[in-house]
């Protein structure tokens, strides 16, 4: 097993725990076109729910 | 190259390439934006509204899927909800097809949401 | 911009570019926002900050990319969950992750139960287990504690030589990035 590959798997298993695990505390989004940052969105502005009274 | 090792144990013939598949796939996904091909900027636009659109898409089901949990609506409203989302994603699919988008295209990794699709 | 790193309830001063945002019971490791393209050596450098603070305290790593204007943002992004954070650091607290994947070694076709039965033997010398979704017949992440880390290795080989119809790869210690999160999620 050479260095480099090693290398090579561990980063897999670096980037999967980067991605997918720790701890989420409020995410954003930058969208781009054309490498330019055009919109930046906040997560925790995005998620908020419509509750309707409910009907006597 | 630089740092230890962080392969504490491997196979017995020493091969790690089935492990290193996805290494090509995973380099896209590290910076969270949305690239799109300078060459095509139509492409780039339609990417960017689409991804913005499916976001919506996504969330406005999702509470959807609450609000009939939930109770409270009448079979009538659920059964329009459902027909409305369904002929949403069927159109979201054309519109994909016809800009030449991927679904991958227009995942985004919403953190507590998981990911967009 | 600043990056949030990592939630830590110790204390103790850290090193530069690192410094410790309090937030209620825990505190937030954070470091100036690095602006450049993220490459494989970004990566690795950060990671490296990470892991050398795991030695010496308890940590949640924080999901890669978070980032906020400035301390108060970052205060106010971890304070509201300041307590549910203390109990996930209790969880992790003397542990550290180990990561197993698996895949068929080749011939013969490796039995529908092997990778099960792999991933049974190494939960039960875990504190903790996650399945993750991936390519392999087994893609898993393991609490284990410091003290047990060179059984659990030495468990991994054992099952290597008792499965050559599998290819078994083990990494780590890693931050425990599968832990941070309650499972409810």
């Amino acid at each position: 097993m050479s260095a480099i590959a090693e290398r090579e798997v561990a980063l897999v298993d670096l980037l999967d725990r980067l991605l997918g695990g720790g701890v989420v505390i409020a995410g954003e989004i930058t969208l781009a076109v054309a490498d330019v940052d055009l919109v930046h969105v906040s997560l925790r502005a995005l998620v908020s729910s419509v509750e309707t009274a409910r009907p006597k | 190259m630089s740092g230890k090792s962080k392969v504490l144990a491997g196979p017995l013939d020493g091969k790690l390439d089935p492990f290193a598949r996805e290494l090509p796939h995973l380099g896209k996904a590290l910076s969270r934006r949305i690239d799109a091909d300078p060459e095509s900027v139509e492409q780039g636009l339609a990417q960017l509204v689409l991804t913005i659109v499916e976001l919506l898409r996504q969330l406005m089901e999702r509470q959807a899927l609450r609000r009939i949990d939930g109770g409270g609506l009448s079979d009538e409203q659920i059964e329009r909800l459902g027909t409305t989302f369904m002929e949403l994603d069927r159109r979201m699919e054309e519109l994909r097809e016809h800009f030449g988008l991927e679904a991958e295209d227009l995942n985004l990794d919403l953190g507590p949401l998981g990911k967009l699709l | 911009m600043i990056e949030l790193l990592a939630i830590t309830d110790d204390p103790s001063p850290l090193r530069s570019p690192l410094r410790l945002v309090p937030a209620g019971e825990v505190g937030v490791v954070v470091a100036p926002a690095d602006e450049g393209e993220a490459d494989a050596e970004a990566l690795w450098r950060r990671e490296s900050l990470l892991e050398d603070l795991m030695r010496e305290r308890a940590l949640l790593p924080i999901r890669y990319g978070t980032r906020v204007e400035d301390d108060a943002a970052a205060a106010a992004a971890v304070a509201p969950r300041a307590g549910e954070l203390a109990a996930a650091l209790e969880r992790v607290r003397g542990a550290v992750e180990v990561s197993v994947r698996a895949v068929a070694a080749g011939d013969p076709e490796p039995g529908p139960g092997a990778p099960e039965a792999v991933h049974e033997r190494l939960a039960a010398a875990a504190r903790e287990n996650a399945l993750h979704a991936g390519p392999e017949l087994l893609r898993a992440a393991y609490l284990v504690d410091d003290a047990e880390v060179d059984g659990f290795v030495a468990a991994v080989r054992a099952l290597q030589h008792e499965h050559p119809e599998l290819s078994i790869l083990c990494t780590g210690p890693w931050p425990p990035y599968s832990f941070a999160e309650a499972p409810e999620r």
